[in-house]
């Protein structure tokens, strides 16, 4: 009948879902950059005579079995991850971005190369290939950066490769080139346009994902390196001692899963 | 007595009367035709007849369909005689028949589970349904192995296997080219004449001059015009038919021959395929500046790839375009067929016409200057192209273009997707563009008509490798 020019309008339940996700990830955002300013405290100090002691003015969730504040160690884990995560995403996504267009647009061999590439690095279990990087580079935080990128660049060099030829395709892209309007110009005005929606959602799941590696080579002692700070090497450390000191070894599980259920929130609420 | 009467059938959505109070008739043997644009309300009758409006629209009014009285405002009542006494024509049938089902069992299926005949005797008689229509030895293959042609008649034995007398035909030759159109209108003739009544819902003057009997014209919900089919077309008393007629192909004055240019391009032996296929060869034509070729052949003949050869966007397998010295890389322009489709769809019009201005180094008054030649409102430009309707956005990509300044526009079937009206507006700037540019101009259309009319010299394209189906005259005269 007519046509209709307003956008479709999006579900109440989504947007809730979107916003529960970012208080979520904003929270815990603002607990580690701002908890060590309220609380000042060490999350390195000892002293034995607290060992799981509850918790007190200076370490609002109590003490380790080392007698370390919990709340100091989480607050630092919670710099820790989500930085390299997000390092590694902001590079997967670049990287897969770059080589995805270049890929759709040259075709060829160079497509043909670059799909065989992926779909061999896709034959091999993430964890495995950061651990494989792990054990190569020296440095536990370059080593995650380094392998969670190889793992994480190739949904982003597949999404950006698919939209990327679909839209080449299209009449809008051959009309512009007709126009006279050169590959940056084209880049800029239909493909950007068409994937940046898709590339923000798989970098939040992508960080998601990261995080997640990170706390499961923690938790099986093969990522980071005691005595630093990591939300899964804290699980396995106080797992021991649940009886004692619940409230301590709840602390890093209740933020871990806050941190995942946001950011998938984040990115699964978005409409692609 | 009449097959059925509708009276004061009103659509109102939400309060909102959407269809104006329209009464019929559809006597047996005489055709009633529905003829309005894109929203005219047309498909909203009918809907409202056979009880199967969505539901946020609610109707009014009486149907009389023999002895039966319905009232259109609980559609509930209608079911029982889908099928029996009503039968529905879908529009694109390829599209509505069971793509996983093989023909006959399709057709055997309606004669069982409507007229509740044993298996035995409904397959015997659908065979005899697909042997009417000029089907036979086709009752084994899926709908995808069929032509357009073959699978528009098993929708119709499909529809009729329950004994409906009245058959409604929504847009029955919607994305079908002028051999494809006589046919279905032979073929239903042909069922009207085994008696019943045939109700067809068209925008297409051709289809309804060929259904002839009477007509009812729709405009914005509201009847404009009705009477016999061959009064309305040969004089119309309102001045909105006679626009409809006028801009009806069949009935544009030829425009006048220009006196050529220089020539703009030479193509010489041009042959290319898709596929493996060959689809044209030994294709030679030139064109000067003011020119304008019209390209006509059926759907599915090469005319696309013979622009994308001249653009120079494919590769001719063979021969020769010679584009004249001295012209831009960027002379050569293309018009699409689905406007929305050919522009960013991310940004504002005017953001996008900038940047050609920009390009070409045109001044950006330019636009503004165009705009009231083109008959657009600069409001226009704010929006995203899908906020605009068909025709303006086909203006506007004209405009796209002449900022150019471009030596040949290749127009593939820019008018397809438009209403006649609309359609005469466009072509008729083409050729002021042709005249005012300079500009020489390859047009491509399906209808014979249309190019005939507007264009300085033809090229016919395939007409060798037709798929192999049954012609409508045969059939017809199968049927008789």
């Amino acid at each position: 009948m007519t046509a209709t020019t307003d956008l479709p309008l999006r579900r109440p339940s989504v947007l809730r879902a979107r916003g529960v996700g970012t208080t979520l990830v904003l929270a815990l955002l603002a607990l580690a950059l701002l908890g060590g300013l309220i609380v000042p405290g060490d999350p390195y100090a000892q002293s034995l005579t607290k060992a799981l002691a509850g918790p007190e003015a200076t370490a609002p969730l109590g003490y380790d079995h080392l007698g370390r504040s919990v709340f100091h160690r989480l607050i630092h884990a919670l710099r820790l991850s989500p930085l390299i995560a997000l390092a590694a995403v902001a590079m997967a996504g670049a990287t897969g971005l770059i080589l995805g267009t270049l890929a759709a647009a040259r075709g060829g061999w160079v497509e043909r190369a670059l799909v065989i590439l992926t779909d061999a690095l896709l034959a091999l279990p993430g964890l495995l290939l950061v651990l494989i990087v792990l054990a190569m580079v020296p440095g536990t935080a370059l080593g995650f950066w380094v392998g969670l990128t190889l793992v994480l660049w190739i949904e982003f060099f597949r999404l950006a490769r698919a939209a990327t030829r679909e839209t080449l395709a299209s009449p809008a892209v051959q009309a512009s080139q007709l126009l006279g309007f050169g590959p940056v110009y084209i880049f800029r005005t239909h493909i950007w346009p068409e994937i940046a929606p898709m590339m923000l959602t798989a970098a939040a799941f992508g960080t998601a994902t990261a995080i997640m590696s990170i706390a499961a080579l923690g938790f099986v002692h093969t990522g980071m390196r005691a005595p630093t700070p990591e939300l899964g090497l804290m699980m396995v450390e106080l797992l021991p001692y649940w009886r004692e000191a619940p409230l301590a070894l709840l602390s890093p599980v209740i933020a871990t899963f806050a941190l995942l259920l946001g950011l998938t929130l984040l990115a699964g609420s978005r409409e692609t | 007595m009449s097959l059925l009467k509708a009276s004061n059938i009103t659509v109102s959505q939400d309060g909102t009367p959407i269809l104006e109070p329209v009464s019929l008739r559809l006597e047996a043997g005489e055709p009633l035709v529905i003829l309005g644009e894109t929203g005219s309300g047309k498909s909203l009758l009918a809907q409202a007849i056979m009880g199967t409006l969505p539901r946020d629209l609610a109707a009014r009014g009486q149907v009389a369909l023999g002895d039966h009285l319905l009232d259109a405002a609980r559609p509930v009542g209608f079911r029982a005689l889908w099928g029996r006494q009503i039968a529905v024509l879908p529009q694109e049938p390829w599209l509505s028949l069971d793509p996983l089902m093989r023909v006959q069992s399709q057709v055997t299926e309606a004669h069982r589970l409507v007229n509740g005949k044993p298996v035995a005797e409904a397959r015997t008689q659908a065979s005899a349904d697909l042997d009417r229509l000029g089907l036979t030895g086709a009752g084994h293959r899926y709908p995808h192995e069929l032509s357009g042609g073959m699978a528009q008649r098993v929708a119709i034995a499909a529809a009729r296997a329950g004994g409906a007398r009245i058959v409604i035909a929504d847009e029955p030759t919607k994305g079908l080219d002028a051999a494809r159109r006589d046919d279905v209108a032979d073929l239903l003739l042909a069922e009207l004449a085994r008696g019943g009544g045939l109700l067809v819902i068209t925008h297409d003057l051709a289809l309804a001059r060929r259904i002839g009997g009477q007509m009812i014209v729709l405009r914005k919900g509201q009847v404009v015009e009705e009477g016999p089919t061959a009064a309305v077309m040969a004089a119309p008393s309102q001045a909105y038919t006679r626009e409809l007629i006028a801009a009806d192909p069949e009935n544009w004055k030829p425009r006048t021959k220009q006196a050529a240019g220089s020539a703009v391009l030479t193509a010489t032996g041009l042959a290319a395929g898709r596929g493996g296929t060959r689809l044209f060869s030994d294709v030679s034509f030139d064109l000067s500046e003011g020119e304008i070729l019209g390209v006509t052949g059926p759907s599915g003949c090469g005319k696309s790839t013979l622009g994308g050869v001249v653009l120079g966007l494919i590769d001719a397998a063979d021969g020769v375009v010679n584009r004249a010295d001295g012209l831009k890389a960027t002379a050569f322009q293309k018009l699409y067929q689905d406007p929305v489709a050919a522009f960013p769809r991310h940004r504002t019009l005017a953001r996008t016409l900038d940047d050609v201005a920009r390009r070409h180094g045109q001044a950006l008054g330019r636009i503004e200057e165009l705009l009231p030649r083109l008959g657009l409102s600069p409001a226009l430009l704010s929006r995203r192209p899908d906020a605009v309707s068909g025709g303006e956005l086909q203006r506007l990509a004209l405009l796209r273009l002449l900022l150019v300044r471009p030596s040949l526009i290749f127009a593939d079937e820019p008018t397809s997707r438009l209403d006649p009206i609309t359609q005469k507006q466009v072509i008729d700037l083409l050729c002021e563009t042709a005249r005012s540019e300079g500009c020489a101009i390859m047009l491509v259309s399906h209808d014979p008509a249309l190019v005939s009319r507007t264009a300085d010299k033809m090229l016919s394209l395939g007409t060798t490798a037709a798929k192999v189906d049954v012609t409508a005259p045969r059939v017809v005269g199968a049927l008789r």
